[in-house]
């Protein structure tokens, strides 16, 4: 049973530390809560539905299944970066000099705004994904595991593996890590400070849509709220592991995945939700930067 | 003077106000009509303005036309309250509703110190009608008398021993697994009890857990959204044992999203198929041609307005107190068939059977 509720612990810890990305990753840089960031999530899931049941309707999905989830995945993503993207400039940019607050609320007005409008153009019902996997899987040793378990994982380290890279070695990345530094030098030195705020987005925002999709497909179902709570659980995985730090949201997310499974197995599924909040609230104590960040005490 | 004049126009307007309110019978229906459950508050919706037309189109009730106050209580008990209480305001003759035991029973009480009946169609725990209150009535069964039966089913015709039993911690969820629990006396083992909650996507961690203590059944006390995923992600961790849940669970929504495959041989207690009462052919087709298929609970909103309606006719007023002592001593022919009510609102006849999922379907069950 422990391997079993490992790799359930998994399976979701990895969605929330794709979702806990985008936080970090905003936050390292305009040191900005993005609240809005739970709801690209749910567009995600929901895009995912819709270019589905159009490629099932154009008959792509009964003649070649990978290749209507890949496209399927592609659009979600580029979709909802633009969503992303455009978020920053309407709802941010012109706030970048305002108060600490102002973004702060501009980011849970955007919130609201999203959720109610998928609400009302989408209903308010649940939206089955359809099924297309069923229930098969291997059986190793004691653990069974589906494919579509084992792809979430894959694919959301292959992602950070990606975003490792990226952040490390290339030209972008290293002037993203110059903005979250100091914007001001970075900008002395020729770094263009609104496109790497722009990229930063729509990095964040397409990892976030991956995870909406890849959820959708998991439990197959969704509806105008899931943005909240996975937003609040990915959010307390960016704050676990040092908020700001791609290392830290990673190590964050599993560890919260983890410890939901294994907490809810072994003492009581009842309060499930709550042992990320005890975990989090012990790290914060202990540690008030988090795992892997440093402890600024002017952050929010 | 000039303050005086005003405050006479807005004495005027106000009276005009109130005098408006007498054209009309109003009577309120209220559910779940948007949220997860919305679907089951379409339902209620659907079968009580389908009585309400069929009244109207003979001339209303004692002279006037009936108008429905329809309110979404988004299965939240605070939400229930303040619309029962706006509701109050509104000036209803009655109320058909709510959906959730757990907002019916905090409605209750508002609607019992405005004097004004209740009945509700779908809200099976038992303490609704516990309580007291002379307006409460409910022309659905009871979570005791539902929860008996699917004991037991499983204990005389199953012939299970282990069985594991889950609930949403509702009032209703718990309710109904509670006196199932109950009812399994020392006949059956529950080598798991525990409950996940409403909303929650991800089961895989109970179940694992549950799997761990190898039960031939699993029950669950709940609504179909939890129900759905509970059967899907059971078979994704290869936990392939029964089970069984209660009228909560009998959507077409909970085959969708649990898969015809995995949904396959799911129990469920439930009330007899309305298909098989001759009384309730007449409805069916209406409602069909009007609003599509019937959902579980089309036909107990479509009776619960009737009956309503009925006794506002027979009272010979709207005054809430004489259409609750009418509805306790009346008979009322609906489509469920004869309808009474006892001393506590419930009806005296309330068969519960149980009905299983077949290639995507609900039926009957019948014993081979």
């Amino acid at each position: 049973m422990f391997l079993q509720q490992v790799i359930n612990g998994l399976t979701i810890g990895s969605v929330y530390a794709l979702i806990a990305l985008g936080y970090s990753m905003v936050y390292g840089i305009l040191e900005l809560i993005n609240f809005a960031h739970g709801e690209i999530y749910m567009l995600g899931a929901y895009l995912g539905i819709i270019f589905l049941a159009f490629f099932t309707a154009i008959g792509l999905t009964a003649y070649n299944l990978p290749l209507a989830l890949f496209l399927t995945l592609i659009l979600s993503v580029v979709f909802c970066a633009s969503y992303g993207f455009t978020i920053e400039k309407v709802a941010y940019k012109p706030l970048r000099n305002a108060p600490r607050l102002s973004p702060l609320i501009s980011a849970i007005g955007v919130s609201i705004f999203l959720q109610n409008y998928v609400m009302l153009t989408q209903g308010a019902t649940d939206k089955v994904f359809p099924h297309l996997f069923g229930a098969s899987g291997f059986q190793f040793v004691s653990v069974r595991m589906t494919y579509l378990q084992l792809v979430i994982i894959l694919t959301s380290v292959v992602l950070m593996v990606a975003l490792r890279l990226f952040v490390r070695n290339t030209k972008m990345g290293k002037a993203m890590r110059a903005v979250a530094q100091d914007k001001t030098m970075a900008s002395l030195v020729g770094v263009n400070v609104d496109t790497v705020i722009s990229v930063t987005f729509i990095i964040g925002s397409g990892l976030a849509a991956v995870a909406g999709l890849m959820v959708a497909m998991y439990y197959g179902l969704v509806n105008y709220f899931i943005g909240y709570i996975a937003g609040i659980k990915a959010f307390t995985a960016a704050v676990l592991g040092g908020i700001g730090s791609i290392r830290g949201a990673v190590f964050g997310g599993i560890l919260l995945g983890l410890v939901e499974s294994l907490g809810g197995s072994y003492i009581s599924s009842e309060y499930k939700d709550a042992y990320a909040f005890i975990i989090l609230i012990i790290v914060l104590l202990v540690k008030p930067g988090g795992l892997f960040g440093r402890a600024e005490l002017e952050k929010v | 003077m000039k303050k005086v004049i005003l405050f006479l126009l807005i004495l005027f307007l106000f009276s005009f106000g109130c005098q408006k309110k007498e054209d009309v019978i109003r009577i309120g229906i209220a559910g779940p009509m948007t949220g997860d459950q919305a679907k089951m508050g379409m339902d209620f919706k659907n079968g009580a303005s389908l009585a309400v037309e069929e009244w109207n189109g003979k001339g209303g009730v004692l002279g006037k036309k009936i108008e429905m106050i329809i309110s979404d209580d988004q299965h939240d008990p605070k939400q229930a309250v303040s619309l029962a209480n706006k509701m109050v305001n509104d000036g209803v003759a009655g109320v058909v509703g709510h959906f959730n035991s757990s907002c019916s029973i905090p409605a209750s009480d508002v609607y019992n110190r405005a004097g004004i009946p209740m009945i509700t169609p779908g809200s099976t725990n038992p303490q609704l009608t516990e309580k007291g209150h002379r307006g409460v009535f409910r022309v659905c069964g009871r979570d005791d008398q539902q929860g008996r039966v699917g004991a037991d089913f499983v204990i005389n015709y199953l012939k299970l021993k282990n069985v594991a039993v889950l609930h949403d911690k509702t009032t209703y969820g718990q309710g109904l697994a509670d006196e199932f629990r109950k009812f399994l006396r020392s006949e059956a083992n529950v080598v798991f009890y525990g409950s996940i909650v409403q909303g929650d996507k991800d089961f895989k961690t109970v179940l694992t857990a549950v799997k761990a203590r190898n039960p031939q059944l699993i029950f669950f006390g709940g609504i179909y959204p939890e129900a759905g995923l509970l059967v899907k992600q059971a078979k994704e961790i290869g936990l392939n044992v029964n089970f069984m849940s209660g009228d909560g669970t009998i959507d077409p929504k909970f085959i969708e999203i649990a898969g015809v495959s995995a949904a396959e041989g799911t129990y469920l207690t439930f009330s007899p198929d309305p298909g098989n009462i001759p009384s309730a052919k007449g409805f069916i087709e209406k409602y069909r041609s009007k609003y599509g298929e019937t959902g579980p609970y089309s036909i107990y909103a479509y009776d619960a307005a009737n009956i309503l309606l009925a006794a506002i006719k027979e009272a010979g007023s709207a005054d809430g107190r004489a259409i609750t002592e009418k509805l306790h001593s009346m008979e009322f022919s609906a489509a469920l068939g004869n309808i009474r009510f006892d001393e506590k609102g419930d009806v005296t006849v309330s068969p519960y059977v149980v009905w299983v999922t077949k290639n995507g379907k609900f039926v009957e069950y019948r014993k081979p």
